[in-house]
Formats: structure tokens, sequence, C-alpha cells
């Protein structure tokens, strides 16, 4: 389950206009090691609301720091009050490091690792490649950086010294939307056929051990496509979406509220893979077994409420779960439930799976 | 992200989905359902495994089978580790189930899963000795190889990280089966017995492909947690155990 520690606040440095680079100091450090390439999951109490929000690990392995990058997005609450009112001293909680956007490291080999960042994307890259220069002094790696304009580009001026610190083991290539380059190359958007530009005339594509691609959706499987195409299998191609990104985020759809419950009966009206369907409930009975016993494809697995298979969300109406060893506090005050230990209290209840 | 960008078309393309935060509620409980399959067959067959262990014939074989039941239990930890991120209360799982419990032996379920647990079926049947149980494992270690390399392909990376790591672990639980198929032939085993656990795994290992459902198999698909059909994982795993029993003199007829 999710335990969240408090980590405060050392510095707050801006990077360029809309992005913060923010310096954590944990209570206990062994609880933040973390993996280059990670992030960490914060919460914030915002208007009475828990936000949960996470950001990429930007500092490398061995900096001695555990640094994360904050790109403001538009409307994002989290994201405009860390560019914005975040300052030293303040304490934050998040959760240890996660994700396996991750390479292990071995001070005597020799690799050629290719990075591919989207704007803020760079943010796990950059702890990436700072460890592997730190930690493998024989490996090289290619940063393939895609960026709006000259002015957004992140940690700009820590790549040009980590390029003098290293000397000719890491490689830059900035590949600019709107402004223009000396060659046409790295001018315009990272496609498919852009990549293959770039390794038929700049990047020895043949001598690749691995490849890490984090930015906007369509920008990462064009890259990953081109990738396929010069030889990479998937196990050498390691994606990273935006945490909190979602391809094709479904659009909330509208509680119904119509139909009287029947006195006696309860009525549950279900809705799953965006088909609703209105069915009678045994008293005592779960919301599982209501979905089922009508012949609706529910998804479920453990039935004992440790599992979180079975999550739906209760719109209209009341029930009581059983036992919950799954959800945390704040996913039950939205709503949330386990429907194989929730049954109804309420003559009608309305679920959705889809949320 | 990008509105013009629909999941489904994502996964087609071949984007993978990275954490928690980036699934949909669909693609989260199909995830989970399969990732409980998975955890849940390992823990039943270890458990199911371990009292096999003292009838083992001999130290080596001992070992073999402690080895196995140790390394389906770490395969089902690092598993459960992935659905603990989605909120599965890890450290209450194992012990929300009795794994060893088995039916009877002439129980016949097809490809029914149990009320309680999601083991696929086979793993509800009891082993009957030790030359049973290798053969057993013999042949649902070759059905673990060919479905695992499908899980290799999943589109939930972390997922499919995963199971890299496993597949070599469960392909060499197949050649210990094997090793210890050769062991008791070697030792004059019962020919007769060996055939009749052959009837009558044989079966029960099959149906563990699923497939029954088409709508089920296309949303699979669809979420790319599925490329390989079950009728094509299914004659796959017949043509290569059929080749592991072959030179033993075993037929999967017989």
């Amino acid at each position: 389950m999710a335990r969240f520690l408090p980590l405060t606040v050392t510095e707050v440095r801006k990077t360029i206009r809309d992005a913060v680079v923010v310096t954590l100091q944990p209570e206990n450090p062994a609880d933040f090691t973390f993996a280059p390439g990670q992030y960490l999951t914060f919460r914030r109490d915002f208007d009475g609301e828990e936000l949960r929000r996470s950001y990429s690990i930007c500092s490398g392995a061995d900096d001695g720091l555990l640094q994360v990058g904050i790109k403001r997005v538009e409307g994002g609450t989290f994201s405009t009050w860390a560019n914005t009112e975040l300052e030293p001293g303040a304490v934050l909680e998040a959760m240890a490091p996660m994700g396996s956007f991750t390479t292990e490291y071995d001070a005597g080999r020799s690799r050629h690792l290719l990075g591919f960042a989207g704007g803020s994307g760079i943010t796990p890259i950059m702890s990436i490649l700072r460890s592997l220069l730190a930690r493998e002094p024989k490996s090289r790696f290619t940063l393939v950086y895609a960026n709006k304009g000259i002015g957004t580009i992140m940690f700009r001026e820590e790549l040009e010294d980590l390029k003098n610190t290293h000397m000719g083991r890491l490689n830059v290539i900035h590949v600019l939307e709107d402004d223009a380059q000396e060659i046409d190359l790295f001018t315009g958007l990272v496609t498919r056929e852009k990549c293959a530009d770039l390794f038929a005339n700049w990047i020895d594509i043949a001598n690749v051990d691995g490849a890490f691609i984090c930015g906007p959706e369509p920008m990462m499987l064009g890259i990953a496509a081109a990738l396929r195409d010069h030889g990479l299998d998937d196990a050498q191609i390691r994606f990273e979406l935006f945490a909190s990104s979602q391809p094709g985020r479904a659009a909330k759809p509208a509680g119904g509220t119509r139909a009287k419950a029947a006195s006696g009966a309860t009525e549950v009206v279900l809705t799953l893979d965006g088909a609703t369907r209105r069915l009678s409930a045994a008293t005592g009975e779960t919301l599982l077994e209501t979905a089922l016993a009508g012949s609706v494809d529910a998804p479920f697995a453990c039935r004992a409420g440790v599992c979180s298979t079975c999550r739906c969300r209760v719109l209209e109406g009341e029930v009581e779960m059983r036992t919950n060893h799954a959800l945390e506090d704040y996913e039950v005050a939205r709503g949330y439930v386990l429907s194989c230990q929730a049954v109804p209290v309420s003559a009608r209840v309305v679920v959705d799976y889809d949320q | 992200m990008d509105p013009t960008l629909s999941l489904a078309d994502y996964l087609a393309a071949g984007g993978k989905l990275t954490a928690p935060g980036n699934v949909t509620p669909r693609y989260r409980a199909e995830l989970l359902r399969l990732l409980a399959t998975f955890v849940d067959s390992s823990l039943a067959g270890a458990a199911g495994f371990a009292d096999t262990i003292n009838a083992g014939p001999g130290i080596a074989e001992r070992i073999a089978a402690a080895r196995i039941v140790m390394e389906k239990t770490q395969n089902a930890a690092r598993i459960l580790r992935l659905m603990g991120e989605f909120g599965a209360d890890t450290a209450r799982y194992a012990g929300s189930h009795p794994w060893a419990a088995r039916l009877p032996r002439k129980a016949d379920i097809g490809a029914e899963r149990s009320e309680h647990d999601m083991r696929l079926a086979v793993f509800n049947y009891p082993l009957a000795g030790w030359d049973d149980a290798v053969v057993m494992n013999l042949l649902m270690g070759q059905a673990a190889v060919v479905q695992l390399a499908d899980f290799q392909t999943i589109s939930y990376q972390p997922a499919a990280d995963a199971f890299r790591a496993i597949a070599p672990v469960e392909a060499a639980h197949r050649d210990l089966a094997h090793a210890g198929l050769a062991q008791r032939i070697a030792a004059g085993a019962d020919r007769s017995a060996l055939e009749a656990s052959v009837r009558y795994w044989w079966p029960r290992v099959a149906v563990s492909f699923g497939g029954g459902s088409g709508t089920r198999q296309a949303l699979l698909h669809g979420l790319g947690l599925r490329h390989q059909s079950a009728g094509d994982q299914r004659s796959a795993w017949e043509d290569a155990a059929a080749r592991n029993l072959e030179g033993f003199g075993l037929t999967p007829g017989a």
C-alpha cells in the first residue's frame, strides 16, 4: 500500500520560463534511493481535494541530490503551484521512487545508449545520462532532444557542461519545431522519417545498445517504429509516458438519474465499457454478484478485497464495503468501491466501471 | 496527452503504457486479471508441489523440486509487486487463499476457475505422487514457456519486463522436469503409470490456453494484452509438448 513520506524543499530553481527544478531533502535518504529514470508521486491537498502528481527525478544517482523537474502544464493545479508558490522550507509528501524506465550500470561496460526527449520528457533522461556518464567511463550517450524553440529547452546549460566534462561521450542533437537551424534536419518534429535520416547520417544506429524515449505519444510511436525498423527489439526500447498521461482519456460520462426503484428491491444501474444495464439486486448481494448474475462481464480476480481488480465508482446511492484492503481513503472519498465487497444499502445505486 | 490519438490507436501502433497513472479503467481491470491469473497460478502451483518434495526419490530430485517451489513463489512475488502499484494489498495477498487446496483427482471442471481465486483450472487438480508430478511439470512447464513468450510482448511495459525476467526461470523448470523424467525412466519407472499421467494431464493443460469467447480475445488483443491467439498458442504447445514426450517413447494420445 502507498506510504507517503515527508521531504523538505531546499531549493526551487527556475530553468526556463515555465519549469522549475526542485531539490528535496528526505528525513531518511535511504527511503529515497532511486534508480535513474524513476519518478516520485507527490500528494497535496488543494481546497479540500487531494491531488497526486508524478514527476521524474532529474538528478543522477551519484549527485548526492534528490531533484525533480516540474514543468507547468496549462491549467495544471499542482504544476502551477510548484512553479509560482513553492519555496524552500516547504514540506512535500511523496511515495518512494517508482518506475521501470531504468537500466543497470556496470563500470566495466562499454555501450552506446540513445535517448529521445520531447520537452519536459528530458527529466528522467537527464538522470539516466548523468548516471551513465558518471558510472560507466567507457560508455557513450546520444541525446535527441525535441523542443518548440530555443527558449523552451530545459537543462540547456547543464547539457553543455556535461558535454565539456565528458568530452566525446555525450552527443546532443537539438531538434526545434519552430526555430530554424543551420541544418534543415534539425528543424521540425521528430518523426519516424526524421529518425531514419538521423540514423543514416548522424547516429551510428547499428552500434546502439538501447534506447530511452520520453515525450508525447505520437513522437514516441514514430521513434519506436524507426528503432524497430533498424533492428532494435522491445527489450531494448524503453518508453516512458508522462506519468499522468493517458492516451485518449475518455470524456467523463454523464451520470444518469432516472427511474424510481420499486419498493423493496434494490436497483443497480451499472455502466461498463460504455453500455449501461439496469439490474435488480437480491438483498445482501454484492455489486459484483449482481453484475455477474446479470451476465455483465465485470472485472474481478481475488473476490477477497485485496487485489483491486474489481474497482468501480458509485455515482449515486450508498453501498457498504465488507472489507477493503486495496483502496485508499482518497479513492473511497471519491466514491470508488471494491465491487466484490460492496453491498447496496440504498434502494438505488448507480455505478460506473469506466471511471 | 494527445487528444487526436486514441488509446486503441496508440496501442495498435506498438505504444506502451508505463505506469498505473496512464491506464484506463478497462485496461487496468484486464491487466490486473491477467496478472492475478499468473500470481494465483504460481502460488497454487508452488503450494501444490511443495508437498511432493518429500516424495523425490533422491537428494538431487528433492533439491530440484524445492528450487521449483521457491522460484515459482519468487515469480509470484515479482508480479504481485506490480499489482501492488495498482493498490493490491501485497502483504495480505498470499494469506488470503488456501493455495494448496485441490479438488478430487476425478473432478472434471474443464476450463472453469474456482470461485475464490484466478488460478488456471489445471492447478485445481491434485498431484498423485512423484512421477505424476514430473509429467505434470513437463507438460505445464512447456505451456508456461509458450504463454510467457506472449506475455513478454504485452503493452504494459513494467509487466513485459517482469515476464522477460521470469521466462528463463520457467523454461529451466520445464528442463528440470525433462531431466527428472529421463531419470525416472532410466530407473525403471512404471511406464503404464507414466502413460496414464500423460493422458490425465494433457487435456487439462490444453484447456489452460482458454479462447472460449471471441469477444474477450478481441478485447485483449485490442488492448495489446495478447498477441498470439489462444488457438495458435495451444497448437504451439501441442507441438512442443509432443516433441518433449517423443524422446521417452510417450505420446499424448497414448
